[in-house]
């Protein structure tokens, strides 16, 4: 344990790298706040916790994308603050980013020396890349041709390039962000075998993961986040599954949440899919919304639920299946995968990114609210806008305002999420598809938007979430389905939810999921 | 291994279209029109086509990192009246140290000040073709002798206008092919925030683009005032749109990342072989203006012609 926690880590001679009270703000949200622990030379050392734990942004202060708000990183005991992943790339630090970044109107070669290409006589020594760029390709074991155009691989060989990326840098650092989010079995095979080499090099290697059977495999060293705070910093060896599961978990669920209905007499469902399959290599998922109900669907980031609430809003086409929405009278839709036809049966979209998917933001609130009353009015007809019924909404939501004219840019985050919220009670929609309904407002606001809808759903409305805040699964769903690798694993009553229960399903799926059912 | 054929041409964005239009252009003329191989017409042929071709390769190089320009025009513009009322020994290094100017305000404003690259170059042609006029009001003056015979002579049979050609094709080549810059502009256009991942500076190379852009008018309207022998206000007015037309023809992405110079010098074939070939058919050339427009079009669709499901 000791080697692990010395007083001043940066006096120990293998430490390649300290964090010291790292704190990074964005905005109102802290991402990370007080990180303090220190990595070693020839360690594999993951970086783990929970979605938005802040891995990923600690790892970009390390690349050089972001600068701390206070506390310094120290590089061989000496303070350093790089300005640009150029300047991290040349302390000898390589990041392979967790999506593509590679160029597609590039070869193979010139993608893995960009920025760092060998040059003669001031010109790109071309053959010398070819070469090299194929050596390293040979090495890592990628049967490609360092000559093809990226543009002309499929995704996973792609990914296959980003990793050789980091056996190019001539880095004593290297980062790999989710590195196997789309790799198949050999590819990962492929990146043990360079990160074990790699580490027999004397490198540091961080492995930011979810993915318990990597950190437990591949893994030297493990640093718990929670909620952007240092939860420990450990040899793998001493930590059990359960240990990582319960360390990542326990929040206060305080009393942000409405009281829940007792579960609804009437079952007749909204919404329903069959054998749906949102992405093509998905296993097929069924599941209904009654009326009155709050569903959600839980998991950790890229195992699909995003892909299956953006498919059953028409979003995105999927890929096989039926989803099918009633109304009232119990008269069946089925949803054809276009925005417009699924927002005319009755679904409403509250998207994730509200600046970029939902909002309007030069436009006034009145305004944003009023596109929602014109869901069915065809394109030539008068705009007819009762603008009392939005003044009456917006006195409902609790929207903070000047008054409706206000331009919605001006808002909070959790005004302009009642405006969104608003667009769709005043269209009378009965289905409500929100993907993280409190992203980026804050804990007054939540309340509100916890009870506008759960008000919705008593009202006989149908809510289907994503969410990547645990607590916000337990707090508000009546039910929980928990994704993991794009299938319904679990199926848990909200009231009974616990976060290590739903933890442990979204990260190991099935075989635990068979025990609790 | 064997999966992955190589792609013939890359990212030059070379197609059917860029190469077989040229080539069919040039076989309907020489066999529809016996003037078309005249000493005369080959001669009329290629000194508009020296000029386009060397401020399209200055579009070019702007269009790679997804950019466009079409103050260069006015460069050309700027360029002859200096020439034409500096004295001999200031005047092209003053006319080259202007057109660097406008290229760093229009690299300046869409680099650093994130302004469009169309609203950035369109203020700048209004705000240079205005200077331009205020220095000269109508055509004239008098131009150095040695732009004159540098323009004009013939070299072992050949035309000046060959070797000013070859000069700023060779040049660009290297610099777009051969050196880290240039194949930093292609990653640049493909996608700025990967290449900027990659440790590769976006903000320096896209300013340095529109000053050789802007530098590549300056000597286009080098090249044209010693051709004409005497300085003309209005002179570039048609080379800003002109440039795009060519690269287009030539399978130049103006989205950015994709073209070659190969690409630059058949499209310039196409459109002066268009205008020329029109011209000695006796089609009158507000219909060959209209021609070009549609032809702009159709072979622009045929090359994206995956994107656009045709």
């Amino acid at each position: 344990m000791t080697a692990f926690a010395p007083n001043d880590p940066a006096a120990d001679a293998a430490c390649v790298i300290a964090f010291r009270d790292i704190t990074k703000r964005f905005g109102a949200i802290t991402a990370l706040s007080g990180v303090s622990f220190a990595g070693y030379r020839g360690t594999v050392h993951a970086i783990t916790g929970e979605n938005g734990a802040g891995k990923s942004t600690l790892m970009k202060l390390l690349a050089g994308v972001f600068t701390p708000e206070s506390g310094e990183i120290l590089l061989g005991g000496k303070a350093v603050r790089f300005g640009g992943a150029l300047g991290a790339r040349a302390a000898g630090i390589a990041t392979v980013f967790q999506e593509l970044t590679l160029l597609p109107n590039l070869t193979v070669a010139e993608n893995l020396f960009l920025g760092r290409e060998p040059r003669r006589f001031g010109l790109i020594d071309g053959r010398a890349m070819r070469e090299r760029a194929q050596a390293v390709l040979d090495r890592v074991g990628i049967a490609l041709d360092a000559d093809v155009i990226c543009g002309d691989l499929v995704i996973a060989e792609q990914h296959l390039v980003e990793i050789a990326k980091g056996a190019v840098a001539d880095a004593d650092i290297v980062i790999y962000d989710e590195p196997t989010a789309a790799l198949d079995g050999p590819g990962v095979e492929k990146l043990a075998r360079l990160i074990a080499q790699q580490k027999q090099d004397g490198k540091l290697i961080f492995y930011i993961s979810h993915r318990l059977d990597e950190i437990f495999r591949l893994c030297d060293t493990t640093t718990i986040l929670k909620d952007g705070k240092h939860v420990t910093t450990r040899p793998t060896r001493e930590l059990t599954r359960d240990d990582l599961v319960s360390l990542m978990v326990g929040r206060e669920l305080g009393h942000l949440f409405p009281r829940r209905n007792p579960r609804p007499r009437r079952q007749d469902p909204a919404l329903s899919v069959s054998d749906f399959t949102a992405e093509r290599g998905r296993p097929p998922v069924s599941f209904a919304v009654l009326r009155g109900e709050i569903v959600g669907l839980a998991g950790l980031e890229g195992h699909g639920q995003r892909e299956i609430l953006r498919a059953v809003a028409g979003l995105i086409a999927a890929d096989g299946g039926r989803a099918q929405k009633y109304d009232a009278s119990g008269k069946v839709t089925p949803l054809s995968p276009a925005v417009v036809a699924t927002a005319r049966a009755g679904l409403g979209l509250i998207p994730e990114d509200r600046k970029l998917e939902g909002l309007y933001q030069p436009l006034s609130i009145a305004q944003n609210i009023a596109l929602g009353m014109l869901r069915r009015a065809p394109m030539a007809s008068r705009a007819r806008i009762d603008q009392d019924r939005i003044r009456a909404l917006m006195g409902e939501m609790n929207i903070r305002a000047r008054d409706a004219s206000q331009i919605v840019a001006s808002l909070s985050g959790g005004n302009q999420q009642k405006v969104m919220i608003g667009r769709w009670l005043a269209s009378g929609v009965d289905v409500l598809l929100v993907e993280e309904p409190t992203r980026g407002v804050d804990v007054g606001a939540k309340a509100e938007i916890y009870r506008l809808l759960r008000e919705f759903a008593d009202h006989g409305g149908a809510v289907l979430i994503t969410s990547s805040e645990l607590t916000e699964h337990i707090g508000l769903c009546d039910r929980i389905l928990v994704v993991h690798d794009g299938a319904l694993v679990a199926e848990l009553a909200g009231e009974d939810a616990d976060e290590e229960t739903i933890m442990r399903h979204a990260l190991m799926g099935r075989p635990a999921a068979a025990a609790v059912s | 291994m064997t999966r992955h054929k190589k792609r013939l041409f890359g990212r030059s964005g070379l197609g059917v279209i860029a190469i077989g239009l040229p080539a069919a252009m040039f076989l309907l003329l020489s066999l529809g029109t016996p003037d078309f191989f005249s000493a005369r017409n080959i001669a009329n042929v290629n000194s508009q086509i020296t000029a386009l071709l060397i401020v399209a390769l200055g579009q070019l190089i702007v269009a790679l990192i997804g950019g466009i320009d079409i103050s260069v025009g006015s460069v050309i513009s700027l360029t002859s009246v200096v020439l034409a009322s500096l004295s001999a020994s200031v005047a092209v290094p003053v006319a080259l140290i202007l057109a660097a100017l406008v290229g760093l305000g229009n690299g300046l404003g869409v680099a650093v000040f994130g302004v469009h690259p169309l609203i950035m170059t369109l203020a700048s042609m209004i705000f240079v073709q205005g200077f331009a006029l205020l220095i000269m009001s109508a055509a004239g003056g008098t131009v150095p002798p040695l732009l004159i015979a540098l323009a004009k002579t013939n070299i072992a049979g050949l035309p000046a206008g060959f070797f000013w050609c070859v000069s700023a094709l060779a040049i660009v080549a290297v610099l777009l092919h051969k050196t880290a810059f240039g194949l930093r502009l292609f990653a640049i256009g493909a996608n700025a925030q990967s290449a900027a991942l990659s440790g590769v500076g976006v903000r320096a190379p896209r300013l340095a683009c529109y000053m050789l852009c802007s530098l590549a008018g300056a000597i286009a309207g080098v090249y044209l005032t010693g051709r004409i022998a005497s300085g003309d206000p209005t002179m570039g007015e048609p080379f800003g749109l002109n440039s795009v037309t060519a690269i287009a023809l030539g399978g130049v992405q103006l989205s950015g990342g994709v073209g070659s110079v190969i690409g630059v010098v058949l499209g310039t074939i196409t459109l002066g072989l268009i205008s020329n070939g029109m011209n000695l058919v006796g089609v009158s050339p507000f219909f060959s203006a209209a021609l070009t427009g549609l032809l702009l079009l159709g072979a622009v669709s045929l090359q994206r012609r995956k994107a656009i499901g045709i």
